[in-house]
């Protein structure tokens, strides 16, 4: 699960302007990781006017009936969906490296005005693109949205086709393609699948609050072979790599409740074969969302669900962004009793916080993190990617 | 302070008038150096700015040769390894309903705000809620736009508004800051799209690129990929001709400016003579005299400069106003914000004041102080010297001429070089000016004589006595009122041509749409050729493209319809020469054909959308649209060449003897305001390239005046001179018995004989120059021949201003002679 609202994160809209006035109103529907724009746009077509528009978004109720390729694709009936990539590398050499490359789709009318028009707006693109380089302790950002335009971005509706100008994730029969390039970093990445696509929640009908509707359609690619090349600000050649993917794609209309404030969400590979993915939403008063979960991924690739109540997470130490000045936990204990998993992960780079200079207002952090521990009692190590958000979302509004 | 130099600054206040009048033309010349330099300045560097503003960060741009450019090259050009950022843009221009023009970019916000962050500091109208509505709905509204400071200024807007033009009134949404001179409004690009029927299409997409030469290789077919810089030499290279004359226009304001102060200066000098002789005899030194004199000179060139500058500042005011407009009419929208004040003005007045002053006190500072003090003493020069210097700066003259003879037959010579020669031509004439005048002297004599009985006689006598002085003052006259003449029978001569060209190619009955705006849709074109009766209906295509990287027009034409009603004005050659263009050849214009240097029978080879065509040169006509060279082809040959089937305006030609004559083109008209579309007739458009014409001498004509100006001062302060310095001779007068009335008189001839003097001269003088004007700095600045018509209007024009200058000038003198001469004593014999 990722995607919440935060109402500060509104503040620094770079078209300049304080919107504090109409912060109040925001947090309802929000997913988080739009850019501020589209917070707004959200705000404007939705959100105050949900009554008239967010009938006609269709809303995650039943579960869905799946069928692939074609739900790799978009679900444009619905008003949010990403594409969710995040994979840790390493060189021949044994250097260690992390990425995330991420689209998203948002929607802003559910009818296009001018259906034949390119440059009509019915959605809105955009992408996230990361490197890490954990040798060198060093972290690359960079993002872009565009509307659909001719040709500009786009997903198809029959397969996984997503792209956002020259940054793109395809998927051709078992593999999937990931290609992006900007200012220095680049990345050509060819992801496999190891184990088979897991459902979240209930067959894929993940919840995310009490209410009907607070919900979305989710599932993954937990475990994906991947092979390729990664290209590092500052370097010429591209290096060789090899590694292991996560895949989410989510698309829902409407899922959130008003006092939820972040998020932190885990996937993680442990090295016994099995795969973890737990989030837990954050509410304003400190507790934890009951209906926060998460999914244990076996060997042989069956997702067990974990209710709350299976997991036990404990911070351990924080790390303090000096850019956003957000206290971010950056240490952790994670325990499932029921499976006798207990480790510990700790980030790999502490500053590898998504920060945007002026063009976006949205703060989070998404790194490569690792640890060890012991699964069924026997020692183990394990890698992944967290997320946190709604840690620094207070201080958009300085930039 | 030393005694000496005190003597000498209490003659200031002494003699106040003439103090005041020094003062006057050192600040005249120096505000209208002021003026017009930095006017020139500040229009081109506003010109730069817009180019750089515009630019964005982008370091290329890519475009078709002409037309607009397939949408659907984005996505492509999005994948290429090579692109860092592109952004789309439709870059037009808006005709407000008060028939001002102004830029409107179509883009992408998402995209551009990349290439031109600075413009994204958007304030969107409004307050709360309102203000978001207006934020999303430059999206979503159709007729949505920002607006820039200037326009907001301008219009004063409030919180929620409409531009009102002449596509519709248009909702502002918001105002965002813009640095550049032009005035810019921002359309969403795909709004921009409709309002210009441009579906589909872009007019060109901003790049930052990283690699050039592997994007060229995979591009350079079919487009125009161009560095900034190459963007930037391009639009320079416009202006190129322009500039230069703008230069040309300051020289010649700082040469009447150094007339003048020269002029003042050494009137300073040579009036206080009889004062050096005193103070050498009572024992001062040469240092304390030139010290003394210095400190003179110097004050007024600080006063007078610091003045000057002042006065030139507010002058910028105007002239910068005109320059715009003069650059919107003919290249580009352009509104240069004046040049702020700065105390570095006065600065530059006062270094420019006293830089002048002492170049134009020096010689005879020089030569005062070698004079021996007693012949100082008898006060003014001694004739025999005077007419012998004459005559010295008479073979200065003739070798300064001599030399810029030279100069304007080099082969192939820059118009800089052209420019120096008409420069080296005025100063040869002004020099020649003691010598000419004493030949024509003794005619003179006898005229003024017969005119003005004694008194006549007199002042031509004191005239000549006086050459010194006179004779500058003269000469400035007379390069003034030549410049009058020379600039206006080559504007003159200009016009008729202009109005000859007009006939020749402008013959249409009517004519829809702009020429600057491509607007009229082909099936409105296809619909008035089903109309029965009309001769022909012209289709006119005219683009924007580069030849060797510069700058030139394309025009595509039905040389059919041409070949019957149009009558072109060849270099060689007749109507016949449509039957080459209807085979694919290209007819070329005059400024076309010397600017590249090339002829009838060449190849000329342009960029398609299939890559490079060759096309061979029929023959070259004589024009006046562009200076930047035209190329002219058949529209088949066009539409194959360069796929564009766009059309600017369309022409209609009705025959003479076609008895429905008025019913057809009230039909067509009916047809085409049913559209929108503008109608003229084609008087109304040689209407309007008359407006357009005269538009852009209106700078030519300011700087006429301020010559004029100058010289009226040059002119008044060589009278007063006159009449101060000879109070002794005035009592001589007095006890001859000339009566109060005839003294005057002789000081009124005398202004007259100098004001006739100076524009009998200015006369041949000033057809000389309007010949080199023509002949030389037109046809090598804009590549184009101006055919000269006399006319007798400008000398008329000249002559009168001449003398209602020359009288104007002595008013005062005469004034003071009422006063004072009644008094006058004959004290000192």
């Amino acid at each position: 699960m990722k995607g919440l609202s935060k109402k500060e994160n509104l503040k620094c809209f770079t078209w300049k302007r304080d919107l504090t006035i109409i912060n109040g109103e925001l947090n309802k529907f929000f997913l988080f990781r739009l850019f501020s724009f589209l917070i707004l746009i959200e705000l404007l077509f939705s959100g105050i006017s949900i009554k008239t528009y967010a009938q006609e978004w269709r809303q995650a109720i039943e579960p869905w009936k799946w069928s692939f390729p074609k739900d790799h694709g978009a679900h444009l009936d619905f008003r949010t969906e990403w594409w969710y990539f995040t994979g840790n590398l390493r060189s021949s050499l044994g250097e260690r490296f992390g990425y995330q490359l991420t689209f998203f789709r948002q929607g802003v009318f559910p009818m296009a005005k001018d259906p034949g028009f390119p440059w009509g707006i019915r959605d809105i693109y955009l992408a996230h693109f990361t490197l890490t380089d954990v040798s060198r302790n060093q972290f690359w950002f960079s993002e872009r949205i565009s509307r659909k335009g001719p040709g500009l971005a786009g997903a198809s509706e029959r397969n996984m086709n997503i792209w956002l100008l020259n940054w793109k994730a395809r998927m051709e029969g078992k593999r999937i393609n990931l290609r992006a390039r900007d200012e220095g970093m680049a990345l050509d990445l060819v992801l496999t699948p190891r184990k088979p696509i897991i459902f979240h929640g209930k067959e894929g009908l993940s919840q995310k609050g009490r209410k009907k509707g607070q919900a979305s359609y989710y599932f993954s690619y937990p475990n994906l072979e991947t092979e390729g090349t990664v290209k590092m600000p500052g370097t010429q050649i591209p290096l060789q790599v090899k590694g292991i993917s996560w895949f989410d794609h989510e698309f829902g209309s409407n899922q959130l409740a008003q006092d939820q404030v972040g998020w932190d969400w885990f996937s993680l590979h442990l090295s016994d074969g099995q795969d973890l993915m737990i989030y837990l939403l954050r509410r304003k008063d400190g507790s934890v969302e009951p209906s926060s979960s998460g999914t244990l991924v076996t060997r042989s690739g069956e997702g067990i669900h974990l209710k709350l109540s299976d997991i036990r997470v404990e911070v351990l130490g924080f790390w303090k962004s000096p850019n956003s000045g957000g206290k971010y936990p950056s240490h952790w204990k994670i325990k499932i009793p029921s499976f006798r998993i207990e480790i510990e992960v700790a980030s790999l780079v502490p500053s590898q916080e998504l920060l945007t200079k002026g063009s976006t207002g949205v703060i989070y952090w998404e790194g490569a993190v690792a640890g060890k521990g012991l699964s069924s009692g026997k020692p183990i190590t394990c890698e992944g990617y967290v997320e946190l958000t709604g840690y620094a979302g207070g201080l958009g509004g300085a930039f | 302070m030393k005694i000496v130099t005190k003597s000498f600054l209490r003659y200031l206040p002494r003699r106040l008038s003439l103090s005041l009048l020094q003062l006057v033309g050192v600040a005249c010349g120096v505000a209208a150096v002021v003026g017009m330099t930095l006017s020139a300045q500040t229009a081109l560097r506003s010109f730069s700015n817009t180019i750089e503003f515009l630019r964005g960060r982008s370091t290329h741009t890519i475009q078709r040769p002409v037309g607009p450019m397939e949408e659907g090259f984005l996505s492509k050009l999005g994948e290429d390894p090579a692109v860092k950022w592109l952004s789309p843009v439709i870059d037009r221009r808006l005709r407000l309903e008060n028939g001002e023009s102004v830029r409107l970019l179509g883009i992408d916000p998402f995209l551009d705000r990349t290439i031109r962050p600075e413009i994204y500091r958007i304030e969107f109208l409004g307050e709360g809620r309102e203000n978001l509505e207006n934020l999303l709905s430059f999206l979503t509204d159709e007729r949505a736009i920002l607006i820039d400071s200037h326009l907001k200024e301008e219009f004063k807007i409030g919180t929620a508004s409409i531009l009102k033009t002449k596509k519709g009134p248009l909702h502002i949404k918001g105002t965002f800051p813009n640095p550049s001179g032009e005035s810019l409004v921002l359309m969403d690009i795909g709004h921009a799209q409709k309002l210009y029927q441009l579906q589909g299409y872009i007019d060109r997409v901003d790049l930052i690129l990283n690699d050039e030469s592997d994007f060229i290789f995979r591009w350079g077919k079919g487009f125009f990929i161009q560095s900034s810089l190459q963007r930037r030499e391009t639009f320079s290279g416009m202006l190129q001709a322009f500039r230069l004359n703008l230069e040309a226009l300051s020289l010649l304001a700082l040469l009447v400016g150094v007339f003048l102060i020269y002029n003042t200066a050494m009137f300073a000098v040579v009036s206080r003579r009889r004062d050096t002789g005193i103070l050498r005899s009572l024992g001062a030194n040469r240092l304390e005299i030139v010290t003394a004199f210095l400190s003179e000179i110097l004050i007024l060139g600080f006063l007078g400069g610091a003045c000057g500058g002042l006065l030139g500042f507010f002058l910028t005011r105007i002239l910068t106003g005109l320059l715009g407009s003069s650059i919107s009419s003919l290249y580009f929208f352009l509104r240069p914000e004046p040049v702020a004040w700065s105390s570095w003005i006065v600065v530059i007045g006062m270094g420019l004041g006293c830089g002048a002053s002492l170049l134009g006190g020096a010689l005879p500072l020089g030569e005062l102080i070698r004079t021996d003090p007693v012949k100082a003493l008898s006060g003014r020069i001694a004739t025999p010297e005077s007419a012998r210097k004459a005559k010295r700066a008479g073979l200065g003259g003739m070798i300064v001429l001599f030399l810029s003879f030279i100069l304007f037959i080099l082969p192939g010579a820059h118009v800089y070089v052209g420019f120096a020669g008409v420069f080296g031509f005025i100063l040869g004439v002004s020099l020649l000016m003691g010598v000419i005048f004493l030949m024509l002297h003794p005619f003179i004599k006898r005229f003024l004589g017969r005119v003005g009985g004694l008194s006549g006689k007199v002042a031509a006598g004191n005239i000549r006595q006086n050459l010194g002085r006179t004779g500058v003052a003269m000469a400035a006259f007379m390069v003034s009122l030549s410049m009058s003449i020379g600039l206006s029978v080559m504007i003159g001569s200009f016009r008729e041509s202009l109005i000859w060209w007009m006939d020749t190619q402008i013959r249409g009955d009517l004519y829809i749409g702009k020429i600057d705006e491509a607007e009229v849709p082909e099936d409105f074109f296809e619909e008035i050729k089903r109309i029965d009766g009309i001769g022909g209906v012209h289709p006119y295509r005219n683009v924007l493209t580069l030849y060797r990287n510069t700058s030139i027009n394309v025009s595509a034409v039905d040389s059919t319809i041409l070949k019957k009603y149009a009558r072109f004005g060849w270099l060689r050659g007749g109507n016949e020469n449509w039957e080459g263009v209807k085979k694919g050849g290209v007819i070329i214009s005059e400024s076309f054909s010397r600017r590249f240097n090339v002829k009838e029978g060449d190849t000329i080879t342009l960029e398609g959308i299939k890559g490079p065509e060759a096309f061979k040169v029929i023959a070259i006509f004589y024009d006046y649209t562009t200076e930047h060279g035209l190329v002219m082809m058949d529209r088949t040959t066009y539409i194959k060449t360069f796929g564009d089937r766009r059309l600017n305006n369309i022409g209609i030609f009705i025959d003479p003897d076609q008895p429905r004559r008025a019913e057809l083109l009230e039909e067509v008209r009916r047809k085409a305001e049913a559209r929108g579309l503008p109608v003229r007739t084609g008087s109304q458009l040689h209407q309007n390239i008359l407006d357009v014409f005269d538009n852009t001498f209106a700078i030519t004509r300011s700087m006429r005046a301020i010559a004029i100006i100058v010289a009226f001062f040059g002119i008044a302060g060589a009278l007063l001179t006159l009449f101060i310095e000879r109070s002794r001779e005035f009592g001589i007068y007095r006890a001859l018995g000339f009566s109060t009335g005839q003294v005057a008189r002789v000081t009124l001839i005398e202004g007259l004989e100098m004001g006739l003097v100076s524009f009998i001269l200015s006369m041949g003088v000033g057809t000389v120059l309007a010949m080199l004007l023509i002949k030389v700095i037109n046809l090598r600045s804009f590549n184009w021949t101006i055919f000269y018509f006399p006319s007798l209007q400008p000398y008329l024009i000249t002559g009168i201003t001449a003398i209602l200058a020359s009288l104007g000038a002595a008013i005062y003198p005469i004034w003071r002679i009422f006063r004072t001469y009644p008094q006058i004593q004959i004290r000192e014999e």
